[in-house]
């Protein structure tokens, strides 16, 4: 950076406001509304505790590689976080929907927004891809509770240890209902929820159904007490939620298409988005890269959930996500530049500044991608 | 050979006539025969050549062309003169400079002179709109006169609300005949019917592809029988039925779903029930709602609830846009006042 004297000097400067701690009142509205278009650093046990799969890879990538997660933040997200601050939490919880093109940010905003919620002591149930429930199963086993239902025990317990890595605070707190699993085992009411996520975890079996407890446990529980230890709030972020009601690429035995009606986890996480409980708020991003059966271009909300889904997810509240606009570009290109990820000579000019806004249209995704070959 | 023949002849001729004139008339005389003699040899040539050279070839005399016809065209001429008749393209009869085919190598399409692709294609140069005048000039004799009444195109739609269309085929070939003169397509528009609301969604779900939305025309092509008359009578008859039958309810249209609807209506459907179960369970949450006409008139009632109705009737009804997505999403946080 010593190179080119006038510029170094305006990107030191710059790199000063580049980057801010997380720190305890970092969710401030006036703080965020000055930070916006500048990137804060998610402490790393949050990251671990968080997030174990919920970040979109190439990010995880880059977090590897600069040893630090950044995350810009962007009007979207405080949005987002202005809504949940104003929400009023005794009444039935608010379905805000993220939807833009490929590669704006929406699931970017979206673990944005779980972070506030998660810094606020709020239980988290994160599904970090719904896709990846209907598409890909290797094992899909009939229902033991109920005949005409299937399971799939790898990813219901692959996400109940995810829970519970994010949640274990809560583990002990929650206190359970009776539930009958087989003639033999049975889970007694009164005991924690951490027992039942390990028996989940344990018996592959009867892990989907275990899944399907937890939520009803939780969608109950909610809010409900008000006061005393058992308070508090629940955030549900479904990634992908047109997974929900679209199409899979499951075949039953007798070769023919599964409905995503006959999954059991689609079928409790379908019960989890209405807003029959309270106590909590509803956070989902719409995403075509992953969804079975739909066009590239479709990326409005009645296009990706379809005539089901829309009339099952409203009244939603819609937040755009959009391309970087001038300063967030300018921002973005800086933090590179800090971390000497571009190493090609060219970048650092003002031609490769406008090259780069070029090639990639201030998308953030394609920008990533372009930035990772220099 | 002709020329052995005519020399001796000379030499005597020469004899003969040095007495009489002179040298004057000598050469005069051997000029007339040298011309001859090159004019005799050059057909006497040419005759040998067919008789004997036949194999090698013909080199015909090359007759030189004129200029073309385009050079003493003028401006103002009467280009019907040109072409009266449909005729292959004349690149001398022609005056416009046009190229036309595949470009030569680094090239342009060729020129016109000599040029097959403009001799293949038809053209229409004997078409122009002074010789369609001049048909018309021919043939008002024969016409009658538009009705004075009509000078307008909304009064004739106004009068004649349904339009008739066949086509007549002219051809010189082996046969007169040509079999699509039987299709006849029928226009008429359904605001020019008399259709309440119930017979006008009937009709349109009748005529299914046959009516276009965005002009109001419903549009029956008959060609199932063998004659024009019958075909027309036929798409009356369709036409008449279609009307007759949409007037008409049947006991099976009660079972009319929302799957059926042609438009989305707000009253009764999902989307109704939820906003009414929310702003109830926002209101009175731990106590039983017992849904009252009173307070669900109420609560329907209340501008936010109508705003929200507007926008998702434009959200379905007219399509799913940035802009609408952002009255709903204005909506939306109204009723739930954040």
């Amino acid at each position: 950076s010593s190179t080119d004297g006038p510029k170094s000097a305006h990107f030191d400067i710059c790199s000063k406001n580049l980057k801010y701690k997380f720190s305890e009142n970092a969710f401030n509205t006036n703080i965020l509304k000055r930070h916006s278009g500048q990137y804060y650093t998610l402490p790393p046990t949050h990251i671990q505790k968080l997030f174990p799969y919920g970040l979109p890879p190439r990010f995880q990538l880059q977090i590897k590689t600069f040893n630090e997660g950044c995350v810009m933040v962007r009007p979207p997200a405080l949005e987002l976080i202005s809504y949940l601050k104003r929400a009023d939490y005794s009444k039935p919880p608010l379905r805000y929907v993220l939807y833009g093109d490929i590669g704006t940010g929406k699931t970017m905003s979206l673990c944005h927004a779980l972070h506030y919620c998660y810094s606020q002591g709020w239980l988290i149930v994160h599904v970090p891809d719904a896709h990846l429930w209907v598409k890909n199963c290797k094992e899909l086993l009939p229902s033991s509770s109920r005949p005409s239902r299937f399971d799939q025990p790898i990813q219901a317990s692959q996400w109940l240890k995810n829970f519970k890595i994010t949640n274990e605070r809560f583990l002990s707190k929650v206190q359970l209902e009776r539930y009958v699993w087989t003639k033999r085992e049975s889970t007694e009411k009164g005991q924690p929820l951490g027992e039942l996520i390990d028996q989940g975890v344990n018996r592959m079996k009867s892990s989907s159904d275990v899944v399907g407890a937890v939520l009803r446990e939780l969608r109950l529980q909610a809010g409900g007490a008000t006061e005393g230890e058992g308070a508090f709030k629940l955030a549900v972020a479904v990634d992908g939620v047109n997974a929900l009601w679209g199409k899979t690429s499951l075949k039953k035995e007798d070769r023919t298409m599964c409905e995503p009606e006959e999954l059991t986890l689609i079928h409790n996480l379908r019960k989890m988005m209405k807003n029959n409980w309270s106590g909590g708020a509803i956070l989902t991003a719409l995403s075509q890269t992953g969804s079975v059966f739909k066009p590239r271009s479709a990326y409005l909300p009645s296009e990706l959930l379809g005539e089901e889904g829309f009339d099952n997810m409203e009244p939603f509240v819609p937040v755009s996500v959009s391309n970087y606009n001038e300063k967030e570009f300018e921002s973005c290109y800086l933090y590179y530049l800090d971390r000497n990820w571009l190493q090609h000579p060219h970048s650092r000019s003002e031609e490769g500044k406008k090259e780069l806004i070029f090639l990639s249209n201030k998308n953030p995704s394609i920008l990533e991608r372009l930035c990772a070959f220099l | 050979m002709a020329a052995s023949v005519t020399r001796p002849a000379l030499s005597s001729l020469c004899k003969i006539n040095s007495n009489i004139n002179g040298i004057y008339s000598l050469t005069s005389f051997s000029r007339r025969i040298s011309i001859s003699s090159v004019l005799s040899t050059s057909a006497v040539t040419t005759e040998t050549e067919a008789a004997g050279r036949g194999v090698r070839g013909q080199r015909r005399s090359k007759r030189q062309a004129g200029e073309p016809r385009t050079e003493r065209m003028t401006v103002d001429q009467d280009w019907t003169a040109v072409y009266p008749t449909a005729a292959s393209f004349k690149p001398s009869a022609v005056p416009l400079p046009v190229r036309m085919g595949y470009p030569v190598k680094r090239g342009v399409p060729p020129a016109k002179k000599g040029n097959l692709e403009l001799i293949k294609i038809p053209n229409f140069l004997h078409l122009t709109p002074v010789a369609i005048k001049k048909h018309c000039e021919a043939l008002k004799q024969f016409c009658t006169e538009w009705p004075s009444a009509l000078d307008s195109d909304e009064k004739c739609v106004k009068h004649f609300p349904i339009q008739v269309q066949s086509k007549e085929f002219v051809s010189a070939g082996l046969s007169l005949r040509n079999p699509d003169v039987r299709i006849v397509t029928l226009k008429v528009k359904l605001s020019s019917l008399n259709l309440d609301d119930h017979a006008r969604k009937k009709m349109i779900k009748l005529s299914e592809e046959r009516y276009c939305k965005d002009t109001d025309t419903l549009t029956i092509t008959t060609d199932s029988c063998p004659l024009r008359q019958q075909n027309y009578d036929y798409a009356m008859y369709l036409l008449t039925v279609l009307y007759h039958e949409s007037w008409k309810t049947e006991a099976w249209e009660q079972e009319k779903t929302r799957a059926d609807m042609e438009e989305y209506e707000w009253e009764d459907s999902p989307s109704q029930k939820k906003v009414l179960d929310t702003l109830l369970r926002m209101r009175a949450l731990g106590a039983k709602d017992e849904v009252e006409e009173g307070t669900r008139e109420e609560l329907l009632g209340q501008p936010a609830v109508q705003e929200y109705r507007d926008t998702m009737l434009r959200l379905k009804n007219e399509g799913e846009t940035e802009e609408n997505l952002q009255q709903y999403k204005e909506a939306v946080k109204k009723l739930f006042n954040i």
